[in-house]
């Protein structure tokens, strides 16, 4: 049994060494899941099984090819390479349904986990890829191949990236503004993914008075709270923001939110 | 192969006896005999017979599809995504594991019962009993992916049905095309399952100890399943046996790539040459007089 255990403790430090020089001589962590491969991949799957999608709805003339699917991947938000499995890929996908339209943004946001087996699953946006179940055209609930799907991709494809770029997408998150003990009030807004985040300005007005402007620029999925340059009047009921972007997207009428009293 | 163990057994009585020193093909016979007369390989194989079908019919029952596991999202109206569904499960562990439960013994089991000097006295060198006790654990790991293959996907499309298949890229597969890469994928098991055969072989020899032979590959794959899912260290994975075991993704996605399944066959044939060279050194010099 002695003899048993140290042979087998010496092959195992064998084959770490190993490991560790195959490791170091590949340049150490060369993976196959990149960011190109990802950009190919997911509206190739996503157009197939959307044309299966409308079949199943009993709609006609959706093609994988007339869906028009384009991507633009990223890993673990603005920071590090796009490359390497993992549960933290985000895709923006955009395509064409004469039907549904795209939201303002232009594309729809899909969450990979991605396996080091060159294989992911994808969860689409439920408002535009539907719930896990649909009813077929004879009334029967089937699965939504939409909702959430496998894929696999070959790692000796072509990995250079699409080139599809998309702009992040501002959303004001407050639903009331407070004054502080200075009178001024914050916005809180979030910076979704996308290239090279949000920049621009808000214009903040409350009734009549003109407030100033904010100049912001946050990066990708990241949360920013705007203070008003100046106090917000102790009678005003409600502030109006005026976004305009530069970069990214954002809300296309003013926001207008209540005071809350404190 | 095959047709050797549905052979009457008397007929490898003839073949020594007209001989002085017996061909490779008569100590092989000589292997399958044992090992047919063994309770141990006629209940691997029923269970490869059996198993798959219970599976089916339990994962048919389910009102909601397994979808942690690739297929699994079509399993439960789909027979083929089935199929695929019990073929990645099976790669897990379930595989090596039948494999070794007969290639992990047929050497250590001659150390157990004490009966290297008996063997050795047949005028046979240990060259041919080693390769004819390869060979035949070979032939067992063949047949028993036969028969789990089999029982399966005949399982599945009975079951559940034959209905198109949704691939890998999202495409539809026609159901008879569907059928031949189903079958492919399975087939496509018997590399690294032959790779897991030589090892258990290597640590039977080894070890001298079924135990150790059946359980340390299964131990092994788990522990090479889990390095290969670890994200950072990838490019120890083309030298893993268990990558092989998903080679077949391929296959199945639009266009379709072999390239896992030809680096898979490489790495197979390596670990098997590798493995059995060293069981064929270690017995070569072992010293059996101590019994």
């Amino acid at each position: 049994m002695k003899r048993i255990v140290i042979t087998a403790l010496a092959a195992l430090v064998a084959v770490l060494a190993l490991a560790t020089v195959v490791i170091a001589a590949s340049g150490g962590g060369a993976s196959t899941v990149t960011r190109g491969r990802l950009e190919q991949s997911l509206p190739a799957t996503f157009a197939n099984l959307y044309a299966q999608h409308a079949r199943i709805q009993g709609r006609t003339g959706i093609t994988p090819a007339s869906v028009h699917a384009k991507a633009m991947c990223g890993k673990a938000g603005a920071v590090g390479e796009d490359v390497g499995p993992g549960g933290d890929w985000v895709c923006l996908m955009s395509w064409t349904d004469p039907e549904v339209p795209m939201p303002n943004e232009g594309y729809g946001k899909f969450e990979l986990n991605v396996h080091s087996n060159d294989c992911f699953t994808a969860n689409g946006p439920s408002k535009l890829t539907g719930f896990l179940t649909m009813t077929d055209t004879r009334g029967r609930e089937v699965t939504n191949p939409l909702f959430e799907f496998d894929a696999c991709f070959d790692p000796g494809s072509d990995s250079t990236p699409s080139g599809v770029v998309f702009p992040s997408l501002l959303t004001v998150t407050s639903t009331t503004v407070a004054r502080g003990a200075d009178g001024k009030a914050g916005l809180q807004v979030t910076c979704g993914t996308g290239d090279r985040g949000c920049a621009g300005t808000v214009t903040v007005t409350a009734g009549k008075v003109h407030l100033g402007s904010i100049r912001m620029h946050i990066q990708e999925e990241t949360a920013a709270t705007l203070m008003t340059p100046r106090a917000v009047p102790k009678q005003a009921k409600e502030v109006t923001f005026t976004v305009k972007l530069t970069t990214g997207v954002g809300p296309t009428s003013p926001v207008t939110l209540s005071v809350q009293r404190g | 192969m095959t047709t050797d163990l549905a052979r009457p057994v008397d007929r490898h009585v003839a073949v020594t006896t007209r001989r002085r020193r017996p061909r490779l093909g008569a100590v092989l016979r000589w292997e399958v005999r044992k090992l047919r007369a063994q309770r141990r390989t006629l209940a691997v194989l029923l269970a490869a017979l059996v198993l798959p079908i219970v599976v089916v019919v339990v994962i048919h029952g389910q009102s909601r599809p397994p979808k942690d596991t690739l297929f699994g999202r079509f399993a439960i109206d789909n027979g083929f995504a089935l199929s695929l569904l019990v073929l990645g499960f099976a790669a897990q562990w379930v595989l090596p594991l039948l494999t070794a439960i007969v290639a992990g013994d047929v050497f250590a089991s001659e150390d157990q019962h004490g009966t290297w000097k008996t063997v050795l006295t047949r005028s046979t060198s240990r060259g041919q009993i080693f390769w004819a006790k390869t060979l035949a654990a070979m032939a067992f790991t063949v047949l028993v992916l036969a028969v789990l293959s089999a029982a399966t996907i005949a399982a599945s499309l009975l079951i559940v049905g034959h209905q198109p298949l949704t691939g890998l890229t999202g495409q539809s597969i026609p159901a008879g095309t569907s059928l031949q890469l189903v079958a492919v994928s399975w087939a496509s098991m018997l590399g690294p399952m032959l790779g897991f055969t030589s090892l258990a072989i290597l640590l039977s020899v080894w070890s001298r100890n079924p135990a150790v032979g059946i359980a340390a590959p299964v131990v092994l794959g788990m522990v090479m399943q889990l390095v290969g899912a670890l994200g950072g260290i990838e490019p120890i994975r083309p030298f893993l046996l268990t990558t092989p075991l998903e080679a077949w993704h391929g296959l199945l996605a639009q266009p379709s790539f072999t390239g896992p399944l030809i680096d898979g066959a490489l790495t197979s044939g390596v670990w098997c040459a590798v493995s059995l060279t060293i069981a064929f050194v270690l017995l070569r010099r072992r010293d059996i007089t101590g019994g």
